[in-house]
């Protein structure tokens, strides 16, 4: 019985904790997304000007780890047993990689474009890809950042 | 190529679904499967005890051993024996040994044991004197085994663990839970399942003794138990005592059983 108001507990304080992060998170991301918004990040390997006299390019990456929290967990649990969308994983994913695209973005500060833009994703920690524990996920965002001549 | 920045209005790659809502839709669903699954599979434990051989009953009964292992071998152990056998001589079935054991200890109890063995505490003992009233008691224990209702939880109870070892896994607090309670002493049957031992109890009693004061004596002290509370181990294991004894009256009175008057 203890054990069962135990997990109430962390299911409670995943819940609240989890969501109030989540919330400042996205607030932060479109915050720094509208700032590097003139900063273009594309697939494509050729898609530069070529008129323009190129001053360097370089490698530029960003990488971020974000935890599950224990309500995502237990609710992904529940929705294991009876398959379908994971819908409590996909914030979780979609806030490293835009994580992980600012940073590549904060890098590359003073470049006109990234070209060749990859994403990646793994999960990360003592306890990846184990049962009953609870997981991290890293994304890394990589790309050539190009800055052209003024 | 011209590169036009745009902000982008609504995130695509998330569900705009309550999480919580997700939650609770998903908890409550997969509890009415349990439930469904556990009352289905009750079902058919009920089916199947009835038709369980009594050699596996008793091979069943050897895992209980541990509570009567310590059982007193004196003379009052000696009397409820007697008592027993001489109620046994009316049971259904024929052919089936019962022992009944008396053990040390506090609770005022008295359990049915899968294989034919009554368990009496001595708590009980000192609560209630007199022969009839014990007869009572093992009568209605008799009344347990004639129905199958210590298989019949038995069988409930390993339902419920193995569903939570399912869902839950092995080694969660809720198996554990369960799993004491399939070797638990207290198991706990339903109003229904005592009633229809009450009235196994009252016609075994009259067809071996001719009378069914035991009966009526122990429903007094039921009664006053308010008063004493002594006996409440007893109904903690031994539900709703109120209506035990209307029906029990109701059906004293229906049969027009003998409540006076010593034995035949």
């Amino acid at each position: 019985m203890d054990q069962l108001i135990f997990l109430i507990i962390l299911v409670g304080v995943g819940y609240t904790a989890g969501t109030i992060a989540e919330k400042r998170h996205y607030k932060s991301i479109e915050k720094r997304e509208n700032k590097f918004l003139k900063l273009s990040v594309v697939t494509l390997k050729d898609a530069f000007d070529k008129e323009s006299p190129i001053l360097r390019t370089r490698l530029v990456q960003g990488s971020a780890v974000i935890s599950i929290d224990y309500f995502k967990r237990i609710l992904a649990g529940l929705r294991n047993i009876v398959g379908g969308e994971v819908k409590s994983y996909e914030t979780l994913v979609d806030r490293a990689r835009r994580e992980a695209t600012l940073r590549m973005k904060e890098m590359a500060w003073d470049a006109d474009i990234i070209l060749n833009l990859r994403i990646e994703t793994s999960a990360i920690g003592n306890s990846a890809n184990r049962k009953k524990t609870i997981g991290s996920i890293e994304a890394i965002a990589y790309g050539t950042a190009i800055t052209y001549k003024k | 190529m011209k590169y036009s920045p745009r902000k982008i209005k609504t995130n695509v790659n998330i569900s705009h679904t309550s999480p919580a809502k997700d939650f609770f839709l998903l908890l409550s669903g997969i509890f009415c499967v349990i439930i469904i699954v556990y009352f289905i599979l009750g079902l058919l434990v009920n089916v199947a005890v009835a038709r369980l051989p009594v050699q596996v009953e008793e091979g069943l009964g050897r895992v209980f051993k541990q509570f009567y292992e310590n059982a007193k071998n004196d003379e009052e152990s000696r009397k409820l024996q007697g008592l027993l056998d001489k109620l046994v001589t009316g049971f259904p079935e024929e052919g089936r040994a019962f022992r009944v054991y008396l053990v040390e200890n506090e609770m005022v109890n008295a359990v049915a044991l899968p294989g034919g063995n009554i368990v009496v505490f001595t708590g009980l003992m000192k609560e209630v004197e007199a022969e009839e009233e014990i007869s009572f008691v093992l009568a209605h224990e008799l009344g347990h085994f004639a129905n199958r209702d210590h298989l019949k939880g038995l069988g409930r109870g390993l339902i419920l663990w193995v569903l939570s070892a399912g869902f839950l896994g092995y080694d969660n607090s809720v198996t554990a839970l369960a799993g004491q309670s399939l070797m638990g002493v207290q198991m706990k049957f339903s109003q229904a399942q005592e009633t229809k031992a009450d009235l196994f109890a009252l016609e075994l009693m009259s067809e071996q003794f001719g009378t069914v004061a035991g009966a009526v004596a122990f429903m007094g002290k039921i009664s006053a138990k308010e008063g004493k509370g002594m006996l409440a181990y007893y109904f903690s294991s031994h539900p709703h005592p109120e209506k035990r004894v209307k029906v029990i009256q109701d059906e004293i009175r229906l049969k027009g059983y003998n409540t006076k008057g010593s034995k035949k």
